[in-house]
């Protein structure tokens, strides 16, 4: 056992994992991850791709090839961080915390990173303004404007959506602005600007010009009459399913309109923002082992810098 | 026109330098460190200048991040010169120099675009600012750590191998702190604030993670093992050209969600 301990918590254990992890991550950034099986067949000799295939290296960061070196790397690190800290405490003086803090924070964020793999959870939702959906924490977000700012030049400067969170019928957070770098963190959940786009719509007017808006799928009309907005066709117009006319049952819409009865039907475009949802319980943990991370070997080098003989 | 006028004080910082290294002296020149420091002026003024010009850290293209690691790498030359912790030896000086100005030149390439462009909203981040300024600092003490590793891989001088372990020691002890912090602290803070995941496993973060890995050996090896021969050096080496690759390499070999320059 004590043999054990002692080969567990080796320096040289410590360096040979680590180099096996450099070659590894290095090999993984060369060799395409995640395709399809018959891709790496097609792209290497069999040989290679079956090595690839069959040692899961096609999936490197989420294989045995990699999670085993690590978590082998985690008892190596544990068992030395143990050892020094024993080891410093028994010091009366110059006790030196800067590695274990260092090595406590690797530890943190092996941990961190191992809850972040197994219940990170994500989703997208793309919504039109005045579009809603539910929030898991029982809050509703609305959708209440998306904002596409640009430069003289044309390039994108900013995108944002600006929704209202409510609960109930009651408005909890109004003009809450998700931007990119700049999202949204509500009941454990993180929102992002990840997307924008456009979705086409038929504009309905009637006779006495007010309008509203057919969304791809949906029916709408009166006076005996209906329309299906079915789909836009390879013209980029809207093809429209009509009920209620005779000698008329497909009308094709563009941008400059067409009389459907009674209505003037025109092809618009509405613009929608994709956010992305994301639940991370790990985030926090990593977060703590970073900082760690950082003041452990912020405190270790500024403490051997002050010695005199580097 | 202010990064031309850097390249050209390089060249002549160099070239004071070469005289000195001929000489077989120990101590600087007298010129150089002027040149030296008025690079540094000179390219930081350029930086500060771009960020007025664009409203945000100009530290957002592959131009500007050259800019900004050749300004650090004149500035760290030129503090090297007048630190007191490790040896003086002018082939550190030079070989630093020296970097900065193919850092410069190919600053200068016109495959490079260098229009001053405000940044895209994926850009439009402090965390960002951070990032990247961190990780070149850090990343320009590496370079004297590679100088003077390769330096001690050359020299047959026991004497001067121990100068220049001594120097590659010093410089990767300074740079590795401030690498942690901005490469992959910085950086996964930022990865989580634009794009939802801290870390995935993009060309770029894991070639930050080896590089960082490298570095982390080499302190083992040289700080638990004691070993100050050339396996030392030769890992210091292999850092900086970790370095290069995942600056360089992993930008137009292996795209991925860096791929802005």
């Amino acid at each position: 056992m004590r043999e054990f301990l002692r080969k567990l918590k080796s320096i040289r254990l410590a360096i040979g994992l680590i180099a096996f992890l450099i070659a590894g991550n290095i090999l993984a950034t060369l060799i395409p991850q995640g395709l399809e099986t018959e891709r790496y067949f097609s792209a290497y000799p069999k040989l290679v791709a079956t090595l690839i295939v069959e040692t899961g290296f096609n999936r490197y960061f989420s294989s045995l090839l990699f999670l085993l070196p690590v978590i082998a790397f985690f008892f190596n690190l544990l068992a030395c961080t143990i050892d020094r800290l024993l080891k410093e405490s028994k010091k009366k003086e110059k006790r030196r915390h800067g590695p274990d803090m260092l090595h406590i924070g690797l530890l943190v964020l092996v941990v961190g990173s191992l809850i972040s793999f197994s219940e990170r959870k994500e989703g997208s939702v793309t919504m039109r303004v005045g579009d809603s959906v539910d929030l898991p924490n029982g809050q509703r977000l609305t959708l209440k404007e998306f904002i596409d700012e640009r430069y003289a030049n044309g390039r994108p400067r900013e995108w944002t959506s600006v929704v209202d969170l409510a609960k109930g019928d009651a408005v909890v957070r109004s003009g809450v602005r998700i931007r990119v770098n700049d999202p949204l963190r509500v009941g454990g959940m993180t929102l992002y600007q990840a997307t924008y786009g456009a979705e086409h719509e038929v504009e309905l007017t009637d006779a006495t010009g007010k309008t509203r808006r057919v969304a791809r799928g949906e029916k709408d009309g009166g006076e005996g009459i209906e329309l299906f907005f079915m789909t836009v066709d390879e013209n980029q117009k809207a093809v429209v399913k009509v009920t209620g006319l005779p000698n008329v049952s497909v009308v094709r819409v563009d941008g400059m309109g067409t009389d459907i009865g009674p209505f003037k039907a025109t092809l618009k475009a509405a613009p929608t923002t994709g956010l992305h949802a994301v639940t991370d319980p790990g985030y926090p943990v990593v977060v703590a082992g970073l900082l760690l991370i950082s003041a452990g070997t912020a405190l270790t080098f500024a403490q051997k810098l002050k010695e005199t003989s580097i | 026109m202010i990064p031309t006028i850097a390249f050209v004080l390089l060249i002549g910082a160099i070239g004071a330098q070469v005289v000195t290294l001929f000489q077989g002296k120990r101590e600087s020149d007298k010129i150089s460190p002027l040149l030296l420091g008025a690079t540094a002026v000179l390219l930081f003024t350029f930086t500060g200048m771009r960020s007025v010009e664009i409203g945000f850290f100009a530290l957002t293209s592959t131009f500007e991040s050259l800019v900004f690691y050749a300004a650090f790498i004149a500035l760290l030359a030129l503090g090297y010169r007048f630190q007191k912790t490790a040896p003086y030896y002018p082939v550190v000086s030079f070989g630093s120099t020296f970097i900065a100005l193919v850092l410069l030149a190919i600053a200068s390439s016109p495959l490079l675009p260098k229009e001053a462009l405000p940044p895209i909203p994926a850009l439009k981040s402090y965390w960002l600012a951070l990032h990247v300024a961190f990780s070149f600092i850090g990343e320009a003490f590496f370079v004297v750590s590679f100088i003077s590793a390769s330096a001690f891989l050359i020299s047959k001088d026991e004497g001067k191998k121990a100068a220049f372990d001594r120097i590659t020691y010093a410089a990767i002890t300074v740079g590795y702190p401030i690498f942690t912090a901005g490469a992959l602290v910085f950086g996964a803070i930022w990865a989580e604030r634009a794009w939802g995941s801290w870390w995935s496993w993009d060309p770029k973060e894991t070639w930050a993670l080896v590089t960082w890995l490298v570095y982390t050996s080499y302190l083992h090896v040289r700080l638990i093992m004691k070993k100050k021969d050339a396996v030392a050096s030769l890992i210091a080496v292999a850092g900086f050209v970790c370095t290069i690759f995942t600056f360089f390499g992993v930008n137009y070999l292996l795209p991925g969600l860096h791929s802005y320059g």
